[in-house]
């Protein structure tokens, strides 16, 4: 399916626009800073033209709270964020087709 | 969705206290720089988002000198790319990484993209991938992640009368709207997505037809 033809459905943008990534401060979530992007562009050039990260802000800025919160809840969510090679493998796949889901989120 | 979704999976991860120390890494799949979303390309971008320790980063400063030395230029090749990867997340205790709309990508980079997270997997029992996509790269999934779990995302009439109240408030035509037609929009429409579940487009500003 052409995805072009959701065009309200998605809207990506540029969607790993720049490196600034999650960040927290109250728990134990170590990610890079911008620091280290900064000190090394050549390096961060180097490894991908990509840049991760922008995309994520601008989806979470129009998230509405409590949407998709039921995910969350299932047992296989809880299973794979918990658990350690265990009998739920580490992969963990969502899947739904356009507009069942990508676009009543927007 | 598939972005809402993936944004809220990694700020849990974020937000949930835990008792050990996590690093996330995450990549927002989008058709339109599909050219550009080369396997080698999507990894660099991951890679780039676990360079948090100083021995990660000296690893890749020292590739990054060697390479510079090379005759013929600094690419780099898929298999130095993994390779650095499955260093990274060895040297960090427990790493997530989401991609988002894998369907996103062409399908002749989905499948090594998928075969070099599975190889680094392999070797990083720790690692935990979150994916999501359409269902016509469910069948790829599976077969390349054969213990893969998988949930299917429907419309959920919560969620529907959710977004529908915050398009609602929005609204900037507040003229035409009564009481009775807002309250007939959240009623019908949640009910009618649910009755037809799967094929359903509701389009931002769709409820527009009501008027």
């Amino acid at each position: 399916m052409d995805p072009t033809a959701y065009p309200d459905s998605i809207s990506f943008g540029n969607s790993n626009a720049n490196c600034s990534n999650v960040t927290n401060s109250h728990n134990k979530v170590i990610n890079v800073n911008n620091f280290i992007a900064d000190e090394n562009p050549e390096i961060m050039k180097w490894l991908s033209p990509l840049d991760p990260g922008g995309r994520h802000q601008d989806v979470r800025t129009d998230r509405l709270d409590g949407v998709g919160n039921w995910l969350l809840e299932t047992n296989e969510f809880q299973e794979w964020r918990r658990s350690e090679g265990g009998a739920g493998g580490p992969v963990l796949f969502c899947y739904g087709d356009p507009g069942v889901g990508k676009t009543y989120l927007r | 969705m598939a972005g809402n979704l993936s944004s809220l999976v990694i700020d849990t991860l974020c937000d949930e206290p835990c008792e050990e120390e996590i690093a996330i890494a995450m990549f927002y799949c989008d058709f339109r720089d599909k050219e550009e979303q080369t396997t080698i390309n999507v990894m660099g971008a991951i890679l780039k988002q676990l360079l948090v320790r100083g021995e990660v980063l000296e690893h890749v400063q020292k590739a990054f000198q060697k390479a510079k030395k090379e005759v013929g230029g600094r690419g780099l090749r898929l298999p130095d790319m993994v390779q650095m990867l499955k260093q990274a997340v060895a040297t960090l205790p427990k790493v997530f990484i989401c991609i988002d709309a894998l369907d996103e990508c062409l399908p002749k980079h989905l499948l090594e993209l998928l075969g070099s997270i599975k190889d680094i997997l392999g070797e990083s029992p720790r690692m935990r991938v979150f994916v999501t996509g359409r269902p016509q790269v469910e069948a790829e999934i599976i077969r390349v992640f054969t213990t893969c779990v998988t949930i299917p995302i429907s419309p959920k009439a919560h969620d529907i009368k959710r977004y529908l109240e915050k398009k609602l408030e929005m609204d900037t035509e507040q003229y035409a709207m009564s009481d009775r037609l807002r309250a007939d929009i959240l009623r019908v429409i949640p009910e009618r997505i649910s009755e037809m579940c799967v094929g359903v487009s509701i389009v931002p500003g769709s409820y527009m037809i009501l008027y």
